[in-house]
């Protein structure tokens, strides 16, 4: 009886060291999707009333490698001007034809979870006046579009450049605020998806 | 008729007398034996010697042990376990002799000894220390390394109040080797918030090896071996088990574990045991506030039979761990600006009323594991064949955008098979030899639909080790040496920060050595010293990890990545070498009537120390982030180890514990980050006796952490931003460790508890109360993660049932 258990344990042990030897594939694993990643940047600034827009790029193509992002030069923008400025996300990791390539949408559709806060250095507009509202969320931004709760969400805001030449930075900073998000809630709520800041000049 | 029988008697008795002479003459009576514990279980690596200063040895895997070449004669025999009281026996040996030895437990080590209590696959020679009896059922219901905790030496790194690693004189992670049930524990355990996936439940002893040295157990074990040991199983007819219910008051949680084991009247020899642990635990509180998002859940079991015979026997379990655990919601964050905001603020933010559920960040980890092990003993030989196969599953879940947040942001799931080889040979009473093989085959696959670039790539990963360890018992020393040589094979495939695939191969061998001897000091000291080497070849994180970990705002990335191209580099042209450690260990153990002493001083010095050095910040279009990279350098760790114990009379008792520590970058003249703070243990402990059938214990105590002084630079991430915005690089400038908060103050903690047991005839039942941190005190710990967000936990007490039948 113990022979016929012994032999039968080692019987075990010699199929578990088959199974150990074969069992190797060496296929290539698949890549992600990775929606979560920003690379690029786009701000479009459109003056009232024309279809021309001002667009400046910050791009990153190894997200979050060690490498800092770098743009495309100032938002040149013309005094006393009118803007409706639109914020383009991609992710050019994956194919432009991906869901995932446009986060901008992504982030449109979450609006309830999704605020941008902007912040600006130098008198650079008219309208909304002070610095922005990343260090007080009650400083002016004017957002043009809302979530379904109506708080503002930011993909698209309305400005005015100051009537004198200027420069400065614009900063824009996209919190990821799950049940936090409310007509309070601060740049400092919840986690950041981007923080950007661009240099703008008005002339 | 008559006369021709006793001629023929005559004859036989006067051959045999003969032949006893020319034994006499050779010296060639054995005298073998089984040495038992007081619950009849056979004690392993117990020490036989003849007095005054004949040979001696040490007992086998099952007790036994076999003194050959002795000749007639009247001897003293003396057998001696670490916990147990020695005993000796006067013996006439006229021809070949059986002995049986039982062990009675040393009261003043181990007053209350619940379950069978042994070491087994501990050389004589090591510096180890043992968690068991009373001592291991005051930790129940914590998770393995806050129960390890205990011991001098051993500290934890932590995320939060529920993730605990246990570290071994500096050193963790990698660095320490867990084996569970005589298994190597294979779990994606490279991040110091990956806490070792096993229930002490199933224990019925911890031993911790400090000894580099484990020669046997394979590479990697710089800092140390974690031995999990379940008892014996039951070889003799009847039904036992054990139920323990535990609540405690700061986090809510509830922990019920048992289990029934028997022994099979019909098949002689065979035994089982079915255990099993359910915990829930909600938020745990700091005296101020909640600490939201700290629950976790875990479910586990195992079952086990065995078939024992004289020589051979084989043994099956199983156990499978389920944990779902929650990380601190006010660490989520994003970039630098979010880590300054988080660790500004306090009460942390999203800090929410007290409750069960459990959101992400969060983790959810199973582990599988499956052993078979058969072994026999012919003759002055002894045979281990042993398998293991485990199944590792991780899943990290962060706050991620919509419906993303279902899914893993990190899965990995972890296949390894084991197989080991072990031949035990006693040539002759005094030498012993000890050879095996280890084999494993390991694939770690990617959780396809994370939808995020894998952390670390996809492996195959074979490994080869041979051991031989050889041990001289003489009457004083025991001495033994060892080498193993290993060889191991990585084909890697992965993805770069750019979401390119990359496959590399990678090679690593090695030879490690190591040389100890135990010397018996007087009646009841023993002194221990050993010089081992070990290696550790960087694991696949060190290598190629990419991204930031979970509630921590910095990126990492591995040794293989360059850091201006972000590809990553052909390992030949990396210049990465495997760590080498050589550490020195020495102690002396004391066991008297009052005093109990063991005190170990250790000096462990690692050429290519692998850790993670600050380089530089980065803008990500997430924003600021500073990074880091594995680097390699030579580090040493130096430290004292104290435990002590004395009987003040019959009832009371002391004992105080010390863990000293200095460790440091050699090579860049710089602290380390994350080095345990030495601390101090005092306590003094009541027994009543037993009064009938009834005796209580009370016993209060004081922990003492010092502050961490030894501890790099601090740079803010404030401060970190603001250079930034002012085009200052300040790691760039100075690429020294820095940490983003100073170390804590220090700490002194009170504790307290009283038990009942009440032993009937059959059944044994325990009630505990026990307060934690009974003055609520607020601090942070240094080795703690989550100190740049929280305080630790606040007061907590503990009621706990047990009942043993």
């Amino acid at each position: 009886m113990k022979n016929k258990l012994f032999s039968l344990a080692s019987l075990l042990l010699m199929a578990g060291a088959l199974v150990f030897l074969s069992g190797c594939d060496n296929d290539d694993p698949e890549p992600e999707n990775v929606p979560e990643v920003v690379t690029k940047v786009i701000l479009s600034f459109t003056p009232t009333g024309s279809t021309t827009a001002i667009t400046v790029t910050a791009n990153d193509p190894d997200g979050e490698g060690p490498q800092s992002y770098v743009f495309s030069g100032p938002a040149a923008l013309a005094r006393n001007t009118a803007y409706n400025l639109s914020i383009s996300l991609l992710n050019e990791l994956a194919d432009p034809m991906d869901e995932e390539y446009n986060i901008g949408l992504e982030v449109k559709e979450e609006a309830d979870e999704h605020l941008f806060f902007f912040g600006w250095t130098g008198p650079l507009f008219s309208n909304p006046a002070g610095n922005g509202n990343i260090d007080n969320r009650a400083d002016a931004v004017n957002y043009t579009d809302t979530d379904s709760k109506g708080l503002p969400l930011g993909l698209t805001t309305s400005w005015t450049t100051a009537n004198a030449s200027a420069t400065g930075t614009l900063r824009i900073i996209l919190k990821h605020q799950p049940d936090i998000k409310t007509s309070t809630s601060t740049a400092t709520d919840g986690v950041s998806d981007l923080d950007v800041t661009f240099n703008v000049t008005v002339n | 008729m008559q006369k021709s029988v006793r001629y023929l008697f005559t004859l036989a008795f006067g051959f045999s007398s003969l032949l006893s002479l020319a034994q006499n003459a050779q010296c060639i009576l054995t005298l073998s034996g089984t040495v038992y514990d007081n619950e009849n279980q056979p004690l392993a690596g117990a020490t036989v010697v003849v007095l005054p200063n004949g040979p001696g040895t040490t007992t086998n895997n099952r007790g036994r042990f076999e003194l050959k070449n002795l000749c007639e004669g009247n001897y003293q025999i003396e057998v001696r376990f670490v916990g147990f009281g020695s005993y000796r026996q006067e013996i006439r040996l006229g021809q070949n002799k059986q002995l049986t030895v039982s062990l009675e437990p040393d009261e003043t080590a181990l007053q209350e000894v619940v379950v069978e209590d042994h070491a087994p696959h501990v050389e004589a020679t090591s510096t180890f220390n043992r968690l068991s009896g009373h001592e291991l059922q005051e930790t129940m219901g914590k998770p393995l390394g806050e129960a390890l905790r205990q011991l001098a030496g051993v500290n934890t790194i932590q995320t939060g109040p529920a993730i605990f690693k246990p570290v071994i004189h500096g050193l963790h992670s990698n660095r320490v080797l867990i084996l569970n049930n005589g298994i190597r524990q294979e779990g994606q355990n490279w991040g110091a918030e990956h806490a070792p996936e096993v229930d002490p439940f199933i224990a019925s002893n911890l031993v911790v090896i400090k000894d580099a040295a484990a020669i046997k157990y394979g590479s990697d074990a710089l800092g140390g071996v974690v031995l999990v040991n379940p008892a014996e199983l039951p070889r003799d007819p009847g039904l036992g088990g054990q139920f323990h219910l535990i609540g405690a008051s700061n986090n809510g949680s509830l922990i019920t574990s048992g289990f029934v084991e028997g022994g099979s009247k019909k098949w002689k020899g065979l035994g089982w045991r079915a255990q099993g642990s359910i915990k829930k635990a909600g938020d745990s509180r700091a005296p101020e506030y909640v600490l939201s998002n700290t629950g976790f859940e875990e479910q586990s079991f195992s079952l086990a039979a065995a078939y024992h015979k004289a020589n051979r026997g084989i043994d099956v379990f199983v156990s499978h761990f389920n944990t779902n655990i929650g990380i601190l919601r006010g660490s989520a964050t994003g970039n630098a600006e979010d880590l300054a905001n988080a660790m500004e603020r306090e009460p942390p933010q999203q800090t929410m009323p007290f409750t069960y559920d459990i959101k992400p960040p969060r983790q959810d980890v199973q582990h599988t594991l499956f052993k078979l092990n058969a072994h026999q003993t012919a003759g002055k030989n002894d045979y281990r064949l042993q398998y293991g196969f485990q199944l590792n599953v991780r899943s990290e879940f962060d706050q991620r955008r919509g419906s993303l947040v279902e899914i893993p942001a990190l899965g990995f799931r972890l296949f390894t098979h084991t197989l080991d080889l072990e031949w035990q040979r006693q040539h002759h009473a005094r030498f012993q030899s000890n050879w095996g093989i280890n084999v494993m085959h390991q694939v770690n696959e990617k959780i396809d639909g994370t939808q995020t670039i894998p952390f670390i790539p996809n492996f195959t990963h074979n490994a080869i080790g041979l051991f031989a360890l050889e041990k001289f018992t003489l009457t004083h020393w025991t001495v033994e040496a060892g080498l193993r040589a290993d060889l191991r094979n990585y084909d890697v495939a992965g993805f770069d920060f750019q979401n390119q695939l990359y496959r590399s191969e990678i090679h690593f061998q090695n030879i490690s050595g190591t040389v100890s001897a135990q010397r018996i000091v007087g009646k009841r000291g023993s002194f221990t010293s050993s010089l081992s080497s070990a290696w550790r070849p960087a694991n696949l994180a060190e290598l190629y990890s990419i991204g930031t970990h979970q509630s921590a705002a910095a990126i990492e990335y591995g040794l293989l990545l360059d850091e201006e191209t972000t590809q990553v580099v052909p390992f030949e042209n990396s210049g990465v070498k495997p760590e080498q450690a050589l550490k020195w260990v020495s102690g002396f153990t004391y066991t008297g009537n009052r005093l109990t002493l063991d005190v170990a001083a250790y000096l462990n010095y690692i050429r290519h120390f692998i850790y993670l050095r600050p380089r530089g910040v980065t803008s990500s279009l997430r924003g600021v982030y500073p990074y880091f990279r594995y680097t390699q350098t030579n580090a040493s760790f130096a430290g004292a180890d104290l435990s002590v114990g004395y009987k003040l009379s019959e009832r009371w008792s002391m004992n105080g514990k010390l863990s000293y520590l200095r460790a440091r970058d050699v090579e860049e003249n710089d602290f380390l980050i994350f080095i345990p703070a030495n601390r101090a243990d005092i306590s003094i402990r009541y027994e009543s006796g037993k009064k009938g059938v009834v005796s209580w214990y009370a016993e209060s105590g004081l922990r003492w952490i010092a502050m961490q002084t030894r501890a790099p630079r601090v740079i803010t991430p404030r401060q970190l931003i603001d250079a930034t915005a002012q085009g200052i690089d300040l790691i760039a400038q100075n690429d020294s460790n820095f940490d983003f908060m100073a170390a804590p103050a220090g700490v002194q903690l009170l504790h307290a508890q009283v038990g009942i047991t009440w032993q009937l005839k059959n059944v044994k039942l325990e009630a505990r109360l026990a307060g934690e941190n009974l003055t609520s005190e607020s601090y942070r710990e240094y080795t703690n993660r989550m100190r740049y967000y929280a305080n630790e936990t606040g007061r907590n007490f503990i009621l706990g049932l047990h009942l043993s039948f």
